[in-house]
């Protein structure tokens, strides 16, 4: 702890422990606990507590609870939690007695702020930092802790409940752990007490009536495989598996997603998994076998879809059938993405259920019986359900399907994009499920071109998207300019793709956008104008002798850059420039001195920092373009020969005065946002390099490369005063670069500016300068 | 069990950030998804996981309220919707929606400058966060799904800022977010109807302040930045760059345009005027006074504030500026400072709350010597002032609006534990309700007993208004007919017409009694004389003698029968309706006492 600190720490704890002084707020206490853990991390924190013996009065303070504030008590709690989880100092606190005497049976539960959960949580929190040596489990079994912790297991406060949760995985790893010097022992009596209590308490839960109670001990069972797999791991679950076994006796299985979530976590038998696996699938089955004409292809949905239970829970009520499916959409979703993912995947019967769930909602779906009747009249133009289909419909499109399923995904993600019912996040998703369909769509080995099918889909895609290119909504106008963005990226250069492109109108549309009322839209617009001329596919057609509908575009984008009032479409107009010039668009390389000078001369003066940052960048891009790469800066190299670069031609120098360059980089250093003078650093530091070869006599400053950069440019300004700067010669340019402390700026940048906000000191002289202050100015907000 | 559940995870006894879930007739609601600024990391943001145990998160909320664009309020809804991933419907009004994503951007700007923070929501991410909004109009009943429906109240505060009803079936709950009972200089008092909620969630800043008028305030501000122009001193403002800015430049431009000022007034910042643009467009939110002079002059358009360049800092003179952010901790509000901390002629006005560790909480908190990057120590010795114009409703307007509302409980959210405590009390007596103030994770349950409609039909209605009652709306009636469920309706018919139309055949339901009776004559006898006591006794009823013997009132029927055992006793066999219940127990108890002596 720096000496600073240690001086300031026992005022802090006198104001701490004084029942008439207000803490400033719980950010502080957070913060203070933060700043003792990291202490922790490096000192021995029985010193520190001998080194201040402010810090034990505090703690003894406590003991007398009545004198103290919660939160005081709650940050005590946790304070000695972070001691102690030293073994050394936990001993010297349990001599003391203190450990117990807030701990204890007569601590912390007997007092009366017990009833504030902050309490209780601080009492929990302790222990979790607490238990991390053998000493401690002693404690824990002696004390009666573990008891305590059962019952905050269903604690009134949702924090309480779930860290108690996350504290018996806890300590439970520790005891398993801790105990196994080579294998763990099969005999649970040999296991350490606190291990014995918690897996008795377990499996007493899982055999419990109420549901709640065996998802609690799922939950904890899965985050306990779920963080590491070793011996006691597999010793544990043999002991445990036949109770999670006897869950599916059970009718109905209770908790069957944390069952699922818990058996993927583990080495559990496939039999196991299967047949929670088709439990889960069992509302699916029922809207396939409701909707299916004829008995299709026998699949693993089969088997599960004969379960009234869920039959009559999907039609008992609307909202009852939506949060079903949507749960176990989103399961599904989530376990297809999952390593272990239950195996054997049904991936032809569940593509079959989403797109019939699609028909359900957008009423496509043909019934084939009462239920399927139903069924349409409850999910019709529900939106929550073809959300969630939608998503995981995505999802599928990583495994594909027979040809003919896949023609009906098209067919169907086609009817949702083209309905006027759809709604504007439906039509998102839609868009990006369409999207990775196509991607996937082509996944054979040998080329990456658009399938025939595909290709037939954008003919009929095309139309719809100029469509929604057009719609009253802007959301639904960008997410189709997004769209349309990610297509150009993808197969922008396939002639088939382009050749479909090119006969719809969708390219003009987008260019029309340019104007749209909505900024938002304006940058997507901007994008994709930007990806059409990239790829020459451009709205006006464009033959050689009529490059101006070209030109226009970049006219235009010129225009946006400099009079936009909003960020965003500025921003994309940078983007955009910048990608043109790396990548040699035919308009830039005409003339990209004009060009370069015209964006710099916009961006200068631009409200925006980001657009400032990308200024840069682009300034960057042209410099190395120019210049070559920077040379690394690696310290192994140090020995090595250094491949000097060649010396700029003068003639280019020249350009960057006249540009100009120097003047915008130079004042970007001292611009008020942080990120704009770090880039302009880089920038400096790059052209310094790349110059060092050049002749320069002419010095600002006798001491060259010392003087604050404030300085610096404060002189050159003053003395350049009336003069054009790009009228400024190379040699004074290079001599200004030369004398200014670059490196010192750029450390001095590279500290976030608020690392002296945070530190201890700072949070120290802000909680004792807000002593007695605190009620003029107390609970305002903003 | 119907009922209501109130989960804070953010506001349960506590001003940091507001986020709670109500869940109501198994919809599922989060109110505002606020961040706090006092942390740097993961903490700002509320905890989700704790939105459902077991279950994806996405599937469980079926929307989202925001009641006004502070970040306390709205900060986390980028983090909320696209790093968690909520995807379903966020309501707002139409202010907060326009003006909220360029708080969230200006806060993204903020937080990347100073701290360089890569794992922040990004630009993108504050779009498509947007795209899932839907705005309201004020009063305007919006159906979120078919049983689920919410409506927006004015809620002064700031512009856009709303309560709303929410409502499932005939259960409803209103939260107020933050509101102001008095109207300030540019917005109105918040205001709502008597809609008898069953739980009013109401914030509670100043639970225990009776605030003195904002006028004082005002001209205390003004006073204040006049007497530094006058003697040639700079004041720098730090705000961000909506809200009260807006509240501060017209009290400025006034103040000004009536002295006759000269000295210049900046505003630091190109939002301004897009902020400017947004109170124009809203100007039916803001109060009667600005609306009516709109005719004459839009007071957002302002004559004397103009657009600052930062090489103005160093112009000598005095001045007047607005600068971004709020709390001194970057950009370049932070800049001017630096430059004119070392005059004391100067002043800073710190407008609003700063949090720790910042340099707004810093000179706030009467630190003069100031620790700057690279161990530079910056000396203040320009004048530092603190004005509150933060607009809440004080312990009065509490009161009031729980007045307005008559709700059957209260719950408080948004306040100090202590503070909180008094007003439970003060409204527990007054009001007679219970209240309700759950700290952050807490579950308040209430229970309510849902009213189901039910149909009657015109039928049974016409037979009652024959019986010459006519209905009253306020007085219970007993109404006897037979309850139908069909396709999930209930309706009352008379007995007859439901057989009708279930098509079922009428059975006859008696309840029977034995009556033991000392007689030695015969039964014909006996039942003479029963016929003869109850003739006497019941002058309203109709007693008949039947030829067979035995005797009837109403529907009730008496038949006396010979005791198989004792010829000295006679039992008497009595049965009735449902409908004759009541008459049919009294006979009974009347017959049982016996029958009087017959005259000798």
């Amino acid at each position: 702890m720096d000496p600073e600190c240690s001086r300031l720490l026992p005022a802090l704890c006198a104001v701490l422990a004084d029942p008439r002084q207000l803490v400033a707020d719980d950010t502080c206490l957070e913060k203070l606990l933060d700043w003792f853990k990291t202490v922790m991390e490096t000192e021995s924190s029985l010193q520190l507590l001998q080194d201040h013996p402010c810090l034990m009065e505090l703690l003894s303070h406590v003991l007398k609870p009545q004198d103290v504030s919660p939160r005081v008590l709650s940050f005590a709690l946790r304070l000695v939690g972070i001691f102690a989880a030293q073994e050394d100092c936990f001993q010297y606190l349990q001599q003391g007695e203190l450990l117990l005497g807030l701990f204890g049976e007569t601590g912390a539960l007997s007092w009366a702020a017990w009833s504030v959960p902050s309490v209780r949580s601080g009492w929990i929190q302790g222990l979790c930092s607490l238990v991390r040596h053998p000493s401690a489990l002693h404690f824990l079994a002696d004390s009666g802790a573990v008891d305590t912790i059962f019952s905050l297991q269903g604690d009134p406060s949702l924090f309480v409940a779930s860290a108690a949760s996350q504290l018996l995985v806890h300590i439970l790893a520790l005891a398993m752990q801790g105990g196994a010097s080579g294998s763990p022992t099969r005999e649970a009596a040999a296991w350490p007490v606190c291990a014995q209590k918690i897996v008795n308490h377990v499996e007493e839960s899982l055999h419990s009536k109420a549901t709640p109670q065996v998802t609690q001990a799922l939950n904890v069972l899965t985050t306990t495989f779920g963080r590491c797999h070793s011996p006691w791991t597999r010793v544990l679950w043999e002991r445990l598996s036949p109770s999670v076994a006897c869950l599916f006796e059970r009718d109905p299985i209770p908790a069957v997603h944390s069952l699922m979530d818990l058996l993927l976590s583990v080495a559990s038998p496939q039999e196991l998994r299967t047949r929670a696996f088709s439990v889960l699938l069992q509302p699916l089955a029922c809207i396939l076998k409701a909707t299916t004409q004829a008995p299709g292809p026998p699949g693993l949905l089969d088997g599960a879809a004969d379960s009234l239970l869920t039959v009559d829970t999907l039609l008992s009520s609307k909202s009852t059938c939506v949060g079903l499916l949507c749960q176990t959409l989103a399961h599904l979703e989530e376990l297809q993405m999952l390593p272990q993912c239950p195996s054997p995947w049904p991936q032809v019967p569940l593509l079959g259920a989403a797109v019939t769930i699609l028909r359900l909602c957008d009423g496509s779906a043909d019934p084939s019986s009462s239920v399927g009747g139903r069924l349409c009249g409850t999910l019709g133009g529900c939106v929550r359900v073809q959300r969630a289909a939608l998503d995981f419909l995505g999802t599928l499109s990583q495994g594909m399907g027979p040809l003919e399923l896949v023609l009906e995904v098209f067919a169907v993600l086609l009817k949702t994009l083209e309905s006027p019912e759809s709604s504007p996040m439906v039509l998102k998703k839609a868009f990006q499920a369409t999207l990775r369909w196509l991607q996937n769509s082509h996944k054979t080995p040998s080329c990456s071109d658009l399938s025939a099918d595909a290709l037939l889909f954008l003919g009929e895609l095309f139309p719809i998207l100029q469509k929604r290119l057009c719609s009253p909504c802007w959301e639904v106008r960008d997410s189709a300019l997004e769209f349309l963005t990610h297509l150009i990226r993808h197969w922008g250069g396939q002639a088939d793709f382009r050749e479909a492109l090119r006969s719809s109108e969708v390219p003009a549309f987008a260019h029309q956008l340019l104007q749209d009322p909505e900024s938002y839209v304006r940058a997507s617009a901007v994008g994709a104008a930007g990806q059409l001329s990239t790829r020459g596919l451009q709205a006006a057609p464009t033959s050689p002798e009529n490059p101006q509908a070209q030109q226009g575009l970049l006219m235009d984008l010129m225009h946006i850059l400099s009079t936009d009032s909003e960020g965003f479409p500025r921003r994309a107009v940078l983007r955009v420039f910048t990608e043109w010039l790396r990548d040699g668009h035919a308009d830039v390389v005409q003339d990209t001195e004009w060009f370069v000078a015209t964006v710099l001369q916009a961006v200068s003066r631009d409200l925006d920092w980001e657009v400032r940052v990308q200024g840069l960048e682009l300034a960057q891009v042209f410099l190395i373009q120019a210049m070559g790469q920077p040379s690394l800066r690696c310290p192994y190299t140090v020995g090595l020969p250094e491949a000097t670069s060649p010396s700029p031609h003068p003639e280019f120098l020249q350009t960057l005065c006249r540009l100009p360059l120097f003047e915008f980089a130079f004042c970007a250093l001292l611009d008020c946002d942080r990120p704009v003078a770090q880039k302009a650093c880089d920038l400096l530091l790059f052209l310094r390099d790349k110059t060092s070869s050049c002749s320069g006599t002419q010095e600002v400053g006798d001491n060259p490369s010392s003087a604050s950069v404030e300085a610096v440019l404060q002189r050159w300004r003053e003395g350049e005063q009336g003069q054009l700067l790009g009228d400024l010669d190379p040699e004074a340019m290079l001599a200004i670069l030369r004398s200014l402390d670059l490196e010192g700026l750029q450390d001095k940048l590279a500290k976030s500016s608020d690392h002296v906000e945070k530190s201890p000191q700072s949070l120290l002289q802000d909680m004792l300068a807000t002593v007695g202050i605190l009620e003029e100015n107390e609970a305002d907000c903003y | 069990m119907p009922e209501i559940r109130v989960t804070p995870l953010g506001a349960g006894q506590d001003v940091g950030r507001s986020c709670i879930l109500v869940s109501i007739s198994g919809k599922n609601v989060m109110l505002d998804c606020g961040m706090h600024m006092g942390y740097n990391d993961d903490r700002r943001f509320p905890d989700f996981s704790y939105i459902t145990q077991s279950g994806r998160l996405t599937d469980f909320l079926d929307c989202v309220i925001i009641s006004h664009f502070h970040l306390d309020h709205c900060g986390a809804l980028p983090y909320f919707s696209e790093m968690v991933g909520y995807d379903g419907p966020i309501y707002m009004t139409h202010p907060t929606q326009a003006i909220c994503p360029i708080l969230l951007e200006d806060y993204r700007k903020i937080a990347v400058d100073k701290k360089g923070e890569a794992n922040f929501f990004t630009s993108q991410m504050i779009k498509d966060c947007m795209k899932k909004v839907v705005a309201v109009h004020l009063h305007q009943t919006v159906q979120v799904d078919d049983e689920l429906e919410i409506k927006a109240y004015y809620a002064g505060h700031v512009l856009g800022a709303a309560m709303f009803q929410i409502k499932v079936g005939s259960e409803s709950v209103v939260y107020t977010g933050d509101y102001n009972m008095t109207p300030d200089r540019h917005l109105g008092a918040a205001w709502i109807d008597k809609c008898r909620p069953n739980l009013l969630i109401t914030e509670s800043t100043y639970a225990t302040t009776i605030r003195d008028s904002k006028r004082c305030r005002e001209r205390d501000f003004l006073k204040k930045v006049h007497e530094t122009v006058e003697r040639g001193g700079k004041v720098l403002i730090p705000v961000f760059a909506l809200g009260r800015a807006q509240e501060l430049c017209i009290l400025l431009e006034t103040f000004w345009e009536r002295m006759n000022l000269k000295v210049p007034i900046y505003f630091s910042t190109g939002l301004t005027e897009k902020a400017n643009h947004y109170y124009k467009l809203f100007i039916t939110w803001t109060n009667q006074k600005i609306r009516k002079t709109f005719v004459q002059r839009n007071m957002f358009e302002f004559k004397h504030i103009k657009a600052f360049d930062r090489t103005f800092a160093d112009n000598p003179g005095p001045m007047v500026v607005f600068a971004t952010p709020g709390m001194l901790h970057a950009g370049q509000s932070l800049q001017i400072f630096r430059k004119w901390a070392g005059n004391e002629k100067n002043m800073v006005i710190m407008p609003g709350y700063c949090v720790q560790g910042t340099v707004g909480h810093k000179i706030l908190s009467g630190q003069r010597k100031l620790e700057m990057e690279g161990r530079q120590v910056l000396e203040v010795k320009m004048q530092v002032e603190y004005m509150s114009f933060s607009a809440h409703a004080d312990a009065k307007g509490i009161m009031q609006l729980v007045g307005q509302a008559e709700p059957e409980s209260v719950l408080l959210v948004h306040g100090e534990a202590k503070k909180m405590e008094f007003l439970r009390q003060k409204i527990e007596q007054e009001f007679r309700v219970s209240c309700y103030m759950p700290a952050n994770g807490e579950t308040v349950t209430l229970p309510t007993s849902p009213s189901i409609p039910v149909g009657i039909s015109l039928g049974l209605l016409k037979r009652e208004m024959v019986q010459g009652l006519l209905p009253e709306a306020k007085k219970p009636r007993l109404l006897h007919g037979t309850l139908i469920m069909k396709d999930s309706s209930f309706r009352l018919v008379s007995s007859e017409q439901a057989l009708k139309e279930l098509g079922l055949a009428e059975h006859q339901l008696r309840f029977t009694c034995r009556v033991h009776l000392q007689d030695t004559r015969k039964e014909q006898e006996t039942a003479l004389r029963v016929y003869s006591h109850l003739k006497s006794t019941l002058k309203d009823h109709c007693v008949q003698h039947l030829p067979d013997g035995s005797v009837t009132v109403e529907s009730i029927l008496i038949q006396a029968a010979a005791h198989s055992e004792d010829p000295g006793t006679k039992v008497l066999l009595v049965s009735w309706t449902y409908q004759d219940e009541e008459l049919g127990s009294f006979l009974t108890a009347l017959l049982k006492n016996g029958l009087p002596q017959a005259p000798s």
